[in-house]
């Protein structure tokens, strides 16, 4: 069994003890308060706040720094890029000067692109720390439990933890079919063969993998029908407590970011509109 | 004592929408409240067909043509609903993997409830008194993953307990589980049968589920009915192998010595049976001198001291053994006591920490997976997860075109390997059209093509009935003794051990706990306890007639092999 992220069934710590609709639901608005702006006074407390929630989560640091500096590494690749097609281009979210730090030839750094480009990366991070903090909380089944009490439909929600049930258990099909293959002397190795043959080899382990998931996908609608899924309109989750008291908290804190979110893009951006970020100079 | 049915079949037929004839014929058939009822039949007898004419996916999931009635609990199978129905039946699938939909015990025990809606606070009681009746309840927050198919089945049958659910169906309870688990689930099964329900179950591993004691036999053959009635008039009738089904090993016995079932009052439990009055017969079947057939001249593969670990937890430890070329061994042991891992290793798919593996003199660690899988085939346990190619023929020719042959030489040997497999008249078939014994055979046809000198198969005949087991078996014995090919089976099944190989492997958490005749493991409590194995009914008639146990076992296989 490979070790996944995600955790399936619920942690220790106080925050994986919040219940499935609380977890959403603080997920859904620091999202939604990421994206809508560009202000740093905005960004910093949150990725500081999403810091401590992942210290409090005990995760698996290993695997967490490497995501982070995977993340982080590719997210720079894509801001130099920015830099190189437009040097000039903070200027057009900051202040409409250009303050050179740094001169290399034609090319130039200005005070106004970096400040940019460090907020961008900043964002992007913040947005990253609050998916993380999420999926280290929360289970698939807490996870659909949660859509389910914000209101999706359940067949929704069912699909989403059908999918975590069984993607395991398709990655071993797979696995298995694939050195069946090999041993039959299929070349699969990435140093021996081109993306092209390779691609084109994978699709040997397609068929026997399709007509075994078809198989799979049968008997699960058999086993659904067979306990009554879909009788009624409604649906309870075992994996869903009743809220607690620090579910309410976090639930009215959850609501209070989305009001203030509002608040914010209706006073500084749609009137009066301010494109421009805010800058320290 | 007044019956009150519970299941009527009248006049009963049904024809799959996709299918040209009818898979049940005119079935008459009532089930009484409180019975305990066994479904046998070969593959496509109709037996599946039947329950899910009783827990309501036909007509609901699986669509066609109903003719006569069929009444459940008193609901009419045509008009009731599969939720009305899933009230009073619960249905326990041969596939507990599919049946384990949710993501840990607890909830996949609560999923039913979830269903109906009923409040959280009310499910965590009824999950507890659920998970307690099958032993569960200290597992409720494991995920499937790390349960034994024995517990996932607890766990299936939990799920379906709630409430007044007064027929329970079994589908196949035993396929996937190893003898001692086999004979748990049937202990369990009848402890739920004592809470005054409704037990059904389909299997053809009759002897299995004579471990408890069954009201009625129903036998069904082409989609009838041939036999409704009580397990003893049965056996004593000698008919179940005209309908492709094993006949228990004591009693295979009894006729191999020529002893009549008449002799006895009661064939159902060996160990009710009084043999004083054949003990004579029985000895003499013994003969005194027992030849070995086997040529352990030329050593194959040498496995030393081999270590193995997937993360940190040891999977194998500190193995040793050889294969000598010719040989048939098995590899038995419970789930996850490393019986796959070692023949992975074999095959080179996953390499070893510490030790070697010689092949004819030359340390595999030096060749490629394609290389070993030119001297070692490996048969993978669902013929569906190999097959790549369209037509039969194809199949056979897909790892030939992977080496560097001439036309002519993979033609050559292609027209072998499916001559060998007698699929020859077949081989511009599509693959899709040819039943799932065949396929395995294509699968066979398609290693064999590669002259290997060892093929592995892993649980060659899990889920066939005993016609399709012995054509299968049978088959690859052929192989064995014609043509010098090396076989190890990976099995759960004893039978199979006992018939159709010359030495097991017993693995036990990791550590290789035996190796030797089969007879003599089977007649090794310790081994037997450690292993999750179980005594073989061979072993209580030896013991019962006072005859030595191993050579009793032994003559029983060579009478076997002559038939």
């Amino acid at each position: 069994m490979k070790q996944f992220v995600i955790n399936v069934t619920p942690g220790p710590t106080f925050l994986h003890h919040l219940s499935g609709k609380t977890k959403v639901m603080l997920f859904g608005t620091f999202i939604f308060y990421t994206l809508m702006s560009f202000d740093v006074r905005l960004l910093l407390p949150l990725f500081i706040l999403c810091l401590v929630a992942l210290i409090s989560l005990k995760p698996n640091w290993k695997v967490v720094i490497a995501l982070f500096t995977f993340i982080f590494f590719m997210n720079l690749i894509n801001l130099v890029l920015f830099w190189l097609v437009d040097p000039d281009v903070g200027q057009y979210y900051t202040t409409d000067t250009r303050t050179i730090l740094l001169s290399l030839g034609n090319f130039f750094l200005s005070r106004e692109t970096f400040w940019y480009l460090l907020i961008r990366q900043l964002k992007l991070m913040t947005s990253f720390m609050v998916s993380l903090t999420f999926i280290l909380a929360i289970t698939p089944s807490e996870f659909a439990a949660g859509l389910y009490g914000l209101g999706l439909p359940y067949k929704v929600c069912t699909v989403v933890s059908l999918a975590f049930r069984y993607i395991p258990d398709i990655a071993n099909d797979y696995e298995n079919i694939k050195i069946s293959l090999q041993a039959r002397g299929l070349e699969m190795d990435k140093r021996k063969l081109n993306l092209f043959k390779r691609l084109k080899d994978n699709l040997f382990i397609l068929l026997p993998l399709i007509i075994s998931s078809f198989d799979r996908i049968g008997n699960i609608a058999n086993a659904l029908d067979l306990r009554a899924y879909g009788l009624l309109k409604k649906r309870t989750y075992y994996a869903e407590h009743e809220p607690t008291k620090a579910d309410h908290v976090f639930r009215f804190i959850a609501i209070a970011v989305l009001v203030f979110s509002f608040a914010w893009i209706g006073s500084r951006m749609i009137w009066p509109p301010v494109t421009q970020m805010w800058t320290p100079f | 004592m007044h019956k009150e049915p519970l299941i009527v079949f009248d006049h009963f037929s049904f024809r799959y929408a996709s299918q040209q004839v009818e898979t049940l014929k005119n079935i008459h058939l009532t089930i009484y409240k409180g019975e305990k009822v066994l479904i046998i039949g070969q593959s496509g007898s109709g037996k599946s067909t039947l329950v899910h004419c009783i827990n309501g996916l036909i007509p609901n999931s699986f669509k066609g043509e109903i003719r006569g009635s069929c009444t459940v609990a008193g609901m009419d199978i045509s008009h009731a609903s599969i939720f009305s129905l899933s009230k009073q039946v619960g249905t326990v699938l041969q596939d507990s993997d599919a049946q384990f939909v949710a993501l840990c015990v607890g909830e996949d025990v609560a999923f039913a409830l979830e269903n109906q809606a009923i409040e959280r606070k009310e499910m965590i009681p009824l999950v507890k008194k659920a998970t307690d009746k099958v032993g569960m309840s200290d597992f409720l927050m494991q995920v499937p993953y790390t349960l034994s198919g024995g517990q996932k089945q607890k766990v299936s049958l939990a799920g379906v307990l709630h409430e007044n659910v007064s027929i329970l169906l079994f589908d196949e309870p035993l396929a996937s589980l190893d003898p001692f688990s086999g004979m748990q689930a049937i202990e369990l099964i009848d402890a739920i049968h004592q809470e005054d329900r409704t037990v059904i179950i389909v299997e053809h591993r009759l002897e299995d589920v004579m471990h408890r004691e069954i009201d009625r036999v129903i036998v069904m053959h082409e989609g009838e009915i041939v036999y409704d009635g009580d397990l003893n008039a049965l056996l004593k009738a000698n008919i179940l192998i005209h309908y492709g089904l094993r006949e228990p090993l004591y009693l295979q016995a009894l006729n191999y010595a020529k002893i009549p079932f008449s002799t006895f009052e009661d064939v159902t439990d060996i160990k009710r049976m009084n043999f004083s009055a054949v003990q004579g017969e029985l000895k003499s079947f013994v003969p005194k001198q027992l030849h070995k057939r086997i040529d352990r001249s030329e050593v194959l593969l040498t496995v030393k001291d081999i270590h193995f670990a997937y993360d940190v937890k040891p999977v194998l430890k500190d193995i040793h053994f050889t294969v000598h070329r010719g040989e048939r061994l098995a590899f038995v042991g419970k789930n996850g006591a490393g019986k796959s891992t070692m023949a992975k290793l074999l095959c080179a798919f996953v390499r070893p920490e510490k030790g070697s593996i010689e092949l004819s003199g030359t340390d595999i660690k030096v060749l490629t997976i394609k290389e070993v899988g030119q001297r070692i085939g490996y048969v993978m346990q669902n013929p569906n997860h190999m097959i790549v190619k369209h037509l039969i023929k194809d199949e056979v020719r897909f790892a030939l075109e992977n080496q560097s042959l001439t036309n002519e030489q993979i033609d050559d040997r292609v027209e072998d390997a499916l001559k060998i497999c007698g699929l020859h008249s077949m081989r511009n078939w599509p693959v899709s059209a040819v039943s799932y014994g065949q396929r395995k055979r294509i699968t066979v046809a398609a290693i064999l093509a590669l002259n290997p000198d060892i093929l592995i198969l892993d649980e060659p005949t899990a889920g066939q009935d005993y016609a399709h087991y012995s054509e299968i078996m049978d088959f690859l014995d052929q192989l064995n003794n014609d043509h010098g090919i090396t076989f190890i089976f990976i099995t759960h099944d004893m039978h199979l051990a006992i018939e159709y190989t010359d030495r097991a492997l017993v693995f036990a958490d990791g550590e290789l706990i035996a190796d030797d005749e089969i007879q003599a493991i089977l007649s090794n409590p310790d081994i037997i306890e450690k292993a999750n194995l179980k005594q073989t009914s061979l072993y209580y008639l030896a013991q019962a007639c006072g005859i030595a146990v191993e050579p009793f076992i032994r003559s029983f296989i060579e009478q076997r092999s002559q038939a």
